[in-house]
């Protein structure tokens, strides 16, 4: 029971940062219609850039993951300007192909700035907290405490205000939205923005319980993939539910049949939802 | 500038890359005059996660290359100068062995250093076959010299002489249980599967197989808890000294108060670096560079080399002294290009080099490279090192 409790509090955890990363990329693909295959290399930039802040310049944890994200949501800006909006007539191949050149440069200019090592950010709050017998780290707490509050903000914003319902109508119809006046450009960044905020977000949060290296945005990018096509490509309550399912799904499998088989399990399910249901498990967007 | 169109700029865009590469190729040809150069080819992974040994074995070849070249290079009457050419494979085998193939063939390198056991059987399929060269092998999986490879020079102890003694000093009582936790590299399962014998033959109880890859798992808490759950007296742990720390610390945060058995490509200096060393009381490991006699100016000239400030351990030390080696073997073979005599003039090349420590004093039939006085350390609950030999077994 105790390493039930344990291992549901460390997939919880992980759920949150599953989400955080799989919501940035499913807005995109709502929105803009492509996968960013950079995803993952941005979330290590997400993360150097919180150490850099916590680390070199000394501002507090909290506001060092902010700065990252704040960092970032500009980045996002720019990299939409230079990057895809000049593609925007193009094929989703030539989205694709640019989204695999920005990983490659990203990845580059991290190692050229902090090296190819692996680094390690002191975490800023420490002990732990004993539920049920499981001793549960105050940082896994803080994990999912954020995810909560974030999640809820999202929703707020793309349920409430006027950029976030903007993007909800370009993902329902895009030329129907341009001829009620929205600026598709607009929508754009402030898509990416807010998808590159997520990204650092959850990226600042698992610092402190993970390395930092430039290839660790390799492996999540492969599940956060998985998560988005299991959820519904576009779909944000997609995101979420998939984000959580595939973590604990991933967590109970290596604890309760082998550690291989985590790793197994979050195809596994991801096959056996798409066999069933192959658009997601509220997938609606279709070939456009 | 405004009336360049977008046409002729992309042209000229071009003539002057054509013209780039040209000086560029040009460079490339040319040699330093009067001298001619001797490669030594090195694949390693240098980017990427794990790329922090491959540099460090880099560095230490270099910082050798350039003590060759001061005191100057001859063989047979010609003057040399020592050129490292290095390739990134990012640790995958199959890249180590295009690598391989092109700094032999491209770069004419007789001598190749490939530090990482993957890489090192991929060569070894290469080696003796429509072209022929040595490598310098820089891992301690006894697999190297299983191979019976004639071009192979094995660098570093190999790994088998540390398990037993390092069972000897933490297993404390008949039926310890032992957790499995090394790296699911190549390496790592090969620590594993010798580690497992030699537990079980001693009457221990050996716990389910819980390797884990130290450069994608995202969070330890999962496989530490389920390791944890077995109640183990001892952890086998070990991969690249940063997540291994990560992960020892991960488990005495669950509460783990046993004694950690890590393997010998974590090096405690590191490890003190990414953890609190409090973490580290009861492990036993290969013992820090610092704490051999005789190692403190070279653990100074490297730092200031490289204005580095990160610990500097076995793997650089052990590379540094072995690279003129093969310089002096050439020597004595009077050339540079046959590997065959190469390989043959090792015995008597070992014995005229100096060294940090661990100084090699002879090379065995298989290629193994050996020096007396091999120990490691067991970190004891007040954070001391306490020192302890290790018998090497005869080959």
């Amino acid at each position: 029971m105790t390493l039930f409790v344990q291992q549901l509090a460390n997939g919880l955890a992980l759920g949150g940062i599953y989400c955080l990363a799989a919501i940035g990329l499913t807005l995109v693909f709502g929105v803009l219609g492509f996968p960013n295959l950079a995803h993952g290399a941005l979330y290590m930039l997400g993360a150097y850039l919180t150490f850099f802040f916590l680390t070199d310049v000394g501002l507090p944890y909290v506001v060092a993951i902010l700065a990252a994200a704040v960092v970032l949501a500009f980045l996002g800006v720019v990299l939409e300007r230079l990057v895809f909006h000049p593609l925007r007539n193009s094929p989703h191949t030539h989205h694709m192909i640019a989204t695999v050149g920005v990983m490659f440069f990203l990845v580059a200019v991290v190692q050229e700035i902090w090296g190819t090592g692996f680094l390690r950010m002191e975490s800023p709050v420490n002990g732990q907290v004993s539920v049920a017998g499981a001793q549960v780290s105050w940082q896994r707490i803080i994990i999912i405490v954020t995810a909560v509050v974030v999640l809820l903000l999202l929703t707020w914003f793309l349920k409430r205000s006027p950029h976030g319902q903007a993007i909800e109508a370009i993902e329902q119809d895009r030329t129907g939205a341009a001829l009620v006046g929205i600026n598709p450009s607009m929508v754009s960044m402030v898509t990416f923005a807010v998808s590159l905020a997520l990204v650092a977000i959850a990226a600042g949060l698992v610092a402190p319980i993970n390395l930092l290296s430039p290839g660790m945005g390799d492996s999540l990018s492969l599940t956060v993939f998985a998560i988005i096509i299991l959820g519904g490509l576009g779909s944000l309550p997609g995101a979420i539910i998939g984000g959580f399912t595939i973590a604990i799904a991933e967590v109970m499998a290596a604890t309760y049949i082998s550690v291989g088989a985590g790793e197994a399990a979050i195809f596994i399910i991801l096959i056996a939802v798409l066999a069933i249901k192959p658009t997601g498990i509220f997938g609606t967007v279709t070939q456009r | 500038m405004t009336h360049l169109t977008g046409r002729t700029f992309k042209k000229m865009a071009a003539m002057a890359s054509v013209g780039l590469l040209a000086t560029v190729a040009a460079c490339g040809g040319s040699g330093e005059g009067g001298e001619e150069t001797i490669v030594i080819g090195y694949s390693a992974g240098l980017s990427g996660g794990a790329a922090e040994y491959g540099v460090n074995v880099q560095n230490g070849l270099k910082m050798a290359i350039d003590e060759v070249n001061e005191e100057g290079v001859e063989i047979d009457g010609k003057k040399y100068q020592v050129k490292l050419e290095s390739l990134d494979d990012q640790y995958q085998p199959g890249t180590t062995g295009t690598n391989v193939q092109r700094l032999v063939e491209k770069e004419g390198a007789s001598v190749v250093f490939i530090p990482h056991a993957g890489g090192i059987k991929a060569a070894q399929e290469l080696n003796s076959g429509r072209t022929e060269f040595l490598i310098g092998a820089y891992s301690s999986d006894p697999a190297i010299l299983d191979a019976d490879n004639p071009l192979t020079v094995m660098i570093p102890p190999s790994f088998d002489s540390y398990v037993q003694p390092f069972i000897d000093k933490v297993k404390k009582k008949d039926d310890a249980k032992l957790g499995l936790m090394a790296t699911a590299s190549e390496f790592g399962q090969e620590w594993t599967k010798t580690t497992i014998k030699k537990w079980e033959e001693s009457g221990g109880e050996v716990l389910a197989k819980n390797n884990i890859d130290y450069g994608t798992v995202s969070d330890f808490a999962g496989p530490v808890a389920k390791t944890l759950a077995g109640k183990p007296d001892v952890i086998l742990v070990g991969g690249p000294s940063q997540p291994t720390a990560l992960l020892i610390e991960e488990a005495r945060e669950q509460g783990f108060t046993g004694a950690f058995l890590i393997a010998d490509q974590a090096k405690f200096e590191e490890l003190e670096e990414f953890t609190d060393p409090k973490n580290l009381n009861n492990s036993v490991g290969i013992m820090p560079l610092p704490l051999f006699e005789g190692t403190k100016d070279f653990i100074a000239d490297y730092q200031e080399k490289y204005s580095s400030e990160k610990p500097v351990n076995a793997d650089i030390a052990l590379n540094y002294q072995a690279l003129p080696i093969f310089i002096e073997a050439m020597k004595i073979a009077k050339s540079v290009d046959d590997p065959k005599a190469i390989r043959q003039a090792m015995p008597e090349a070992v014995k005229s080099v100096e060294g940090v420590f661990f100084v090699p004093n002879a090379v065995t039939d298989k290629g193994h490279l050996q020096a007396d006085g091999l120990q490691a350390a067991y970190r004891n609950a007040d954070g001391q090192y306490e020192p302890f030999d290790i018998e090497q077994p005869k080959e």
